[in-house]
């Protein structure tokens, strides 16, 4: 049929340079506003301005006091989450009628945006980083306790079965035989709980919070110091960025066990 | 209904859960916790009317919904004319998705004090940001939905004389249908996620203003009623657009 | 010149995919030379990659060949006719959304037909296939054979002169194909289109052809074409014939040694490339 073949490099070359273009004129645009544009400087800093206030908070260090409470926060949260996930998941998965009593309870629970309840870890547990520890860990407890069930829930019977009958203990058989086949979707939960966590925790940080990452950009944007708050936006970005591919690539690890 | 394996059916043993834990919370509330910080399910829910009855909040609670709404509405409607636009063409679909997907995975909570700042602390803000939330499963999985027809309909529609404009509207469009329903269910939660987070954000209006308010004066009765109501708003959108999806899912994919 | 008698003139027909020098250029065609009487059903039968679908679609406008040409009336085809020729695939190329009713009226909604033409030659194609009473159903909800019937529906009311069938049976099981076959043959009867109906099944083809052309393997060319002198509609009894035997059998020795080249690494032949090497080594 006619028309240029799909993995042709020309092509290639040319959504890739239109990507590459569209980055450039974004960025082009922004400059423009800015310096010879009249947009104020309190909406929109100039992109020079931001990046010297990055480079400032990377070079004295400004960063490390926030992004060590964010960092210790998640994790502590997904310590938590990871532990309660797995051992309610597999706990559950252990019997059929325990998986169809619970898994659309998970599911329910999971479908309303959790992030209501952080008023009431406040309450409960104060401004502080407990309250962020509380909600990432509730939120990132569910698609970790669910990908679990679905992991253990799902090994093939006829896999037990074959084990059993070659003499295996309930130990060899959950490390032998259910860990292996359930990793991938386990593994993959891990990182979905792992990425929710770190959001949770920013968005926590961002509305109620004394310290932290979400805070600083809060606190920046208050009192309208707007070059450094978009620095420390860039920056939040980056480390969300660093941290979604390390847990990818470890997901990827786990599924190819 | 089965009557005779009732007591022992998954859904029975559901609801023992529930009652379950709501029993523990009760006793927890009453017994074990500071009856400042929390508050048993049995208080809460007789004191619903006197969350209500507060000044201002069933306001909010109805701004809240209208955001909802229109947050929703503006994210299907861009988010199909987006999706169209970067998914159909396949030059397009190859340089602007990718774009869009890096965008779809950005943590945008970071950009939120940046929404109340352009946009004031009133409901624009809050829509602006479900908007900018919900929009992007719509656009993603619409753009999914154009492609991936069956070669097979595309040729018999062209053997049949269809022109271009035809074989849109008769074959790629409703192809696209059951992508665009799923799309419109994550779009809800992610509404549901940015007006919500916005709304909590902004402590001296709307919801976020009542939560500071109950959270300072040590009142989880009222502070649990109102979550709960806004909890249960969260569940009835979600079901309305879960049901509509499930009517309009009449046909499987061949 | 086109005899007055031919529906379609294909003449020296070659199609490759691929450009020169490209290492995956595949000729899919050589020379293919043929032509449809009006009013007959040809057969084109051959192992699997000979060209035969491609032809099927080159006859119908909707690839243009890479040499040779085709006529349709005195027309030459550059791109598809739905006036002229009309379509039924082997897979289910009805469209899941649409019930059977509104599948079969949508290639004359194409065509701009008006509605109550449309509804008036919808409901009688569903009934000359026996699916009338599945009008309202969708397609997941019927059988492989009966979403075949619907397939065919679409096709007979564009009331075309020409019909192209490829494998329309080959998805479907042995018994089933019978029975669509014998309603299929009892149709011709009254309708009296020209067709080219390509099939894998030789038991098929000489059941249903007026005449079959035997495909070689790739590059495919046409090795020969047999008449069959039947009457349509076919009887049931015709399969136990003698003529249908004879006729099997040299559908069968004709096409042997070119499916057996199709194959190309059979079992035998790495068995005793192997046998070769372990005595070479041994």
């Amino acid at each position: 049929m006619a028309g240029r073949p799909e993995g042709s490099a020309g092509a290639v070359i040319a959504s890739r340079a239109v990507q590459i273009g569209f980055l450039i004129s974004a960025v082009a645009l922004w400059h423009l506003a800015t310096v010879r544009g009249s947009v104020s400087p309190l909406l929109l800093p100039r992109p020079d301005a931001v990046l010297r206030e990055l480079i400032d908070v990377l070079a004295t260090g400004e960063f490390l006091g926030d992004l060590g409470v964010t960092l210790g926060e998640l994790a502590a949260a997904f310590a938590l989450s990871a532990a309660g996930g797995l051992a309610a998941g597999y706990l559950i998965s252990r019997s059929r009628y325990w998986i169809e009593v619970f898994e659309p309870l998970l599911a329910g629970a999971y479908s309303i945006p959790i992030i209501l309840f952080l008023p009431l870890y406040i309450l409960l547990f104060g401004l502080g980083p407990a309250s962020k520890i509380a909600l990432g860990a509730t939120i990132s407890f569910f698609p970790i306790a669910m990908n679990t069930i679905a992991g253990f829930g799902s090994v093939e019977k006829i896999h037990i079965v074959a084990a059993r009958s070659m003499g295996c203990s309930q130990y060899q058989l959950f490390r032998r035989v259910l860990v292996p086949a359930a990793l991938p979707v386990i593994a993959t939960g891990l990182r979905m709980g792992f990425t929710v966590a770190l959001l949770a925790i920013l968005g926590s940080e961002t509305i109620s919070s004394l310290s932290g990452l979400g805070h600083r950009i809060v606190h920046l944007a208050e009192n309208m110091h707007m070059a450094r708050m978009f620095a420390y936006i860039a920056f939040a970005v980056a480390i969300a960025v660093v941290l979604n591919v390390v847990a990818t690539l470890l997901e990827e690890r786990g599924k190819r066990s | 209904m089965r009557t005779l394996h009732s007591l022992r059916s998954p859904g029975a043993s559901r609801l023992w859960v529930v009652l379950a834990l709501l029993g523990v919370w009760e006793i927890a509330a009453r017994g074990f916790v500071d009856k400042m910080f929390l508050s048993p399910p049995s208080r809460v829910f007789s004191s619903l009317d006197a969350v209500l009855r507060t000044p201002g909040v069933p306001e909010a609670l109805v701004i809240t919904l209208w955001e909802l709404g229109a947050a929703f509405a503006l994210s299907v409607a861009l988010g199909l004319a987006i999706g169209l636009a970067v998914g159909l063409p396949r030059f397009s679909r190859r340089s602007f998705l990718p774009i869009v997907l890096l965008l779809y995975g950005m943590p945008q909570i970071t950009i939120l004090p940046l929404f109340i700042l352009y946009f004031g602390i009133g409901p624009a803000s809050k829509i602006a940001f479900g908007v900018s939330h919900g929009v992007f499963p719509v656009i993603v999985t619409v753009a999914a939905g154009v492609q991936n027809v069956k070669p097979i309909l595309l040729l018999a529609a062209r053997s049949m004389g269809a022109s271009r404009a035809q074989v849109f509207r008769r074959v790629i469009l409703p192809h696209m249908i059951p992508s665009f329903f799923a799309g419109m269910r994550f779009a809800m939660s992610a509404t549901l996620l940015g007006v919500l987070l916005a709304e909590l954000y902004v402590s001296s209006a709307g919801i976020g203003h009542f939560t500071t308010l109950f959270t300072q004066n040590l009142d989880p009765t009222r502070l649990l009623g109102l979550v709960a109501l806004l909890a249960a708003m969260a569940i009835v959108l979600n079901g309305i657009v879960r049901r509509a999806e499930v009517k309009t899912g009449r046909f499987r994919s061949a | 010149m086109t005899a007055p008698g031919a529906a379609i003139r294909i003449r020296n027909v070659s199609h490759h995919f691929g450009e020169e020098g490209d290492p995956q250029r595949v000729v899919a065609l050589r020379d293919a030379t043929l032509e449809v009487a009006r009013g007959e059903l040809l057969c084109l039968i051959g192992p699997s990659g000979c060209g035969k679908s491609t032809l099927l679609n080159i006859a119908g406008g909707l690839v243009a060949p890479s040499e040779g040409t085709v006529e349709i009336g005195e027309m030459r085809v550059r791109g598809p006719l739905p006036r002229e020729v009309a379509y039924v695939f082997q897979e289910s190329a009805l469209f899941p959304w649409s019930t059977v009713a509104e599948n079969v009226k949508l290639g004359m909604l194409f065509q701009g037909v008006p509605e109550a033409e449309r509804e008036a030659r919808a409901e009688s194609a569903l009934e000359a296939v026996g699916l009338a009473e599945f009008a309202q159903h969708f397609p997941d909800q019927l059988s492989g054979g009966m979403r075949q019937r619907a397939a065919l529906a679409r096709a007979l009311s564009l009331q075309t002169e020409i019909l192209l069938m490829d494998e329309p049976f080959g998805a479907l099981d042995e018994q089933t194909r019978m029975i669509l076959g014998e309603d299929l043959s009892v149709l011709l009867a009254e309708h009296r289109k020209s067709i080219i109906f390509v099939t894998h099944s030789l038991g098929e083809a000489a059941f249903l052809a007026d005449r079959v052309a035997v495909f070689s393997a790739r590059p495919g060319t046409i090795k020969k074409i047999i008449e069959v002198d039947e009457p349509h509609p076919r009887r049931p009894a015709f399969v136990t014939s003698a003529k249908f035997h004879a006729l099997r059998d040299e559908l069968y020795s004709l096409l042997h040694d070119e499916i057996r080249k199709t194959v190309s690494e059979s079992a035998l032949a790495r068995a005793s490339r192997d046998g070769a090497a372990a005595d070479a080594g041994g």
